[in-house]
């Protein structure tokens, strides 16, 4: 693996600033599993389920705008992170360190008018969208730290 | 990419007669037997109404001492050409006219040997008709700068309370949105109502799959579609500079220019653009109150966030909606045009044969399965291919930088599956899938045959519209097809 911590702290910190909505958060995509709890908590969001797979878990919390589920290795390090509600999250915030690499790649993307669907590609992170008013879908992940055997349709 | 090249339209609206049926004036009373009648006035005097449709009319008697009384119940109705238009003598129903052919006639009120007139003008079938917008794909009612599979209307907007409007064209028709959106240069005369929020003002940031983004304030406006009565809604006004934009808003489209539309008319299932999450959370990242220019999260009460406006026409046309576009050709055509209709089951003109009924979820989707794989699904207008999972057997893909696009050597005739959200009805839908880039280098601008790629579910988007029904039926409102939500087809 040869992303540093701090790419997943960037994953964490999308999943927080997505439940919030408002304001800053402090986990990232590249984070570990504790610094979730935290910002629950800090949020009001709900944890309603942890599902476990052979080569991850999924942990999924809920705040009143959007589900989030964080995908975790077995060693506890997000390396996705899907979500489904009214509002998107603020990449802003949960991209951390990858921002200014998505922001980047997302201002060299040509405006694709006429569609309800997006794909970002940085040199580390993936952000995909998708949706209608009210019901937006996405996920953002860092294919270096998608373990092995996992296929990326299994990030919802 | 290439984009369409189309004149730019100009637009005339037919200037249209209040068609308020006049009310009997004052006085009352009247008719006693000392005072005879001596006139009766049938209002509206001049009115032209469609083949099919009818128009209440009212007698008012004058009396020779001055006063007067309404007599449309104790009249006796009649048409001088009853087959240009007829009118109903049952009691309750009196002076209800309905047109049935193209021409001219009188119609006539009479008491005793006392009698009064108007004239009315009845349309041939398929002219102008109280609850039908003209949609354009591509077309005139597009701008010049329009992308493939753009279906566009004119909204006319007015001042609250007053007859000052513009009609503005360019407008995009999203069946996959709530709430009109104009950019507020598009109306640079107009003196819409700001909708306040405590002491500040209330914006909204609006976020699109697409990444795509429109910040601005939400004010009420009069907003006129079609022939429909003005019904005044907030709706948001597009406008970057507004306050200071949210994290959420940084990248807000700047201009109409880099839009591509002088703005969304969205009429799809629900009533609001948020709902009730917005009531209650004031977190939620889509409106906010901005007083100078700085603006912070609010909850918003229902009534004044940004609102659909088809639940808000008369009773009759508020149950739902049906997109009508015609059939085109493999390889497309320039352009075509057909009608965006208001109401289901109310009226001759919007009752549907027997189209297959899919109940959604509060969301407006339902399900598709394609190659085995079940998967969201919703019927959207403001989506310009159909875009849906490539699962085995994959299609060809077009190359860099294209390669969101379907671009199969041949055109392909494929499959899918729709059911209803709650696993009922299903129904069997063929589609066409050709090559984007061969056809995007062609003068045409409109397709059924393009698609392109989705990660998370089935997007039915314009080409699915063209030559067929679509009913969209409005949440929690009664039709002929059911209550809403759903769609039909």
């Amino acid at each position: 693996m040869n992303l540093p911590n701090s790419t997943l702290l960037v994953l964490m910190g999308l999943l927080t600033f997505a439940l919030a909505g408002s304001g800053p958060a402090h986990a990232t995509l590249g984070e570990g599993s504790d610094s979730i709890a935290k910002d629950r908590k800090a949020l009001s969001a709900v944890k309603r389920a942890t599902t476990s797979h052979a080569k991850y878990s999924v942990q999924e919390v809920a705040s009143d705008a959007t589900v989030v589920r964080e995908f975790l290795t077995p060693s506890g390090v997000v390396f996705a992170i899907a979500w489904k509600g009214l509002v998107p999250p603020d990449l802003t915030v949960l991209l951390g360190s990858y921002f200014d690499e998505y922001k980047e790649a997302k201002r060299q993307l040509p405006r694709k008018h006429g569609q309800r669907r997006s794909r970002v590609k940085g040199d580390r992170v993936v952000v995909e969208t998708w949706g209608h008013m009210r019901n937006l879908q996405g996920r953002a992940y860092d294919p270096a730290l998608v373990p092995t055997g996992v296929r990326i349709d299994e990030i919802h | 990419m290439k984009f369409t090249r189309l004149l730019l339209g100009i637009f005339t609206l037919l200037p249209l007669l209040a068609l308020a049926a006049g009310c009997g004036g004052g006085g009352g009373g009247g008719g006693d037997s000392e005072s005879p009648l001596v006139s009766i006035t049938v209002t509206p005097a001049n009115s032209t109404i469609a083949a099919g449709g009818t128009l209440q009319f009212s007698a008012v008697g004058t009396y020779a001492n001055g006063k007067t009384a309404d007599l449309t119940a104790a009249a006796t109705w009649s048409s001088s050409v009853e087959a240009v238009a007829s009118v109903n003598n049952a009691a309750g129903s009196k002076g209800a006219v309905t047109g049935v052919a193209a021409g001219s006639t009188a119609i006539i009120a009479m008491v005793g040997t006392v009698s009064g007139s108007a004239n009315v003008t009845v349309t041939g079938a398929g002219a102008v008709s109280p609850n039908v917008m003209t949609i354009t794909v591509n077309g005139s009612l597009c701008s010049d700068s329009s992308y493939l599979n753009k279906p566009c209307v004119s909204v006319t907007i007015c001042n609250p309370g007053s007859t000052t409007c513009r009609t503005i064209p360019d407008i995009l028709l999203d069946t996959g949105s709530y709430g009109l959106r104009i950019f507020k240069d598009t109306i640079p005369d107009l003196t819409l109502a700001q909708v306040p929020s405590g002491s500040g003002s209330l914006a909204e940031c609006v976020q699109f799959a697409d990444g795509s983004s429109l910040w601005g304030p939400v004010q009420v406006a009069g907003v006129k579609l079609g022939n429909e009565p003005v019904v005044e809604i907030p709706v948001q006004v597009v406008d970057a500079s507004f306050g200071t934009r949210p994290n959420q808003c940084q990248n807000a489209d700047l201009s109409r220019q880099s839009a591509r539309f002088n703005g969304i008319l969205g009429v799809g299932i629900s009533t609001e653009d948020c709902g009730p999450i917005c009531v209650s959370n004031p977190g939620i990242g889509l409106y906010y109150r901005c007083s100078g220019a700085n603006c912070s999260g609010t909850a918003v009460a229902l009534a004044s966030q940004v609102q659909n406006p088809v639940p808000h026409l008369p009773p009759q046309d508020n149950n739902g909606i049906i997109v009508q576009l015609p059939a085109v050709p493999f390889d497309g055509v320039v352009s075509t045009s057909g009608s965006l209709i208001f109401g289901i089951g109310t009226r001759p003109n919007n009752t549907p044969a027997s189209p297959t009924v899919f109940p959604t979820d509060e969301f407006g989707d339902f399900r598709t399965v394609y190659n085995g794989v079940n998967s969201t699904s919703f019927l959207d207008t403001g989506s310009n291919g159909l875009y849906f999972p490539n699962v085995p057997p994959e299609l060809p893909t077009c190359p860099d930088p294209d390669s969101g696009w379907y671009c199969p050597p041949v055109t392909r005739e494929l499959f899918a599956t729709t059911v209803g959200a709650f696993g009922s009805p299903s129904a069997t839908v063929p589609f066409y899938i050709g090559n984007l880039l061969n056809l995007a280098n062609s003068p045409n601008n409109v397709f059924k045959e393009i698609g392109g790629t989705s990660t998370f579910g089935f997007d039915w988007g314009l080409p699915f519209f063209l030559g067929r029904q679509v009913f969209f039926g409005m949440e929690g409102k009664a039709s002929s097809l059911g209550t809403g939500p759903y769609v039909a087809y």
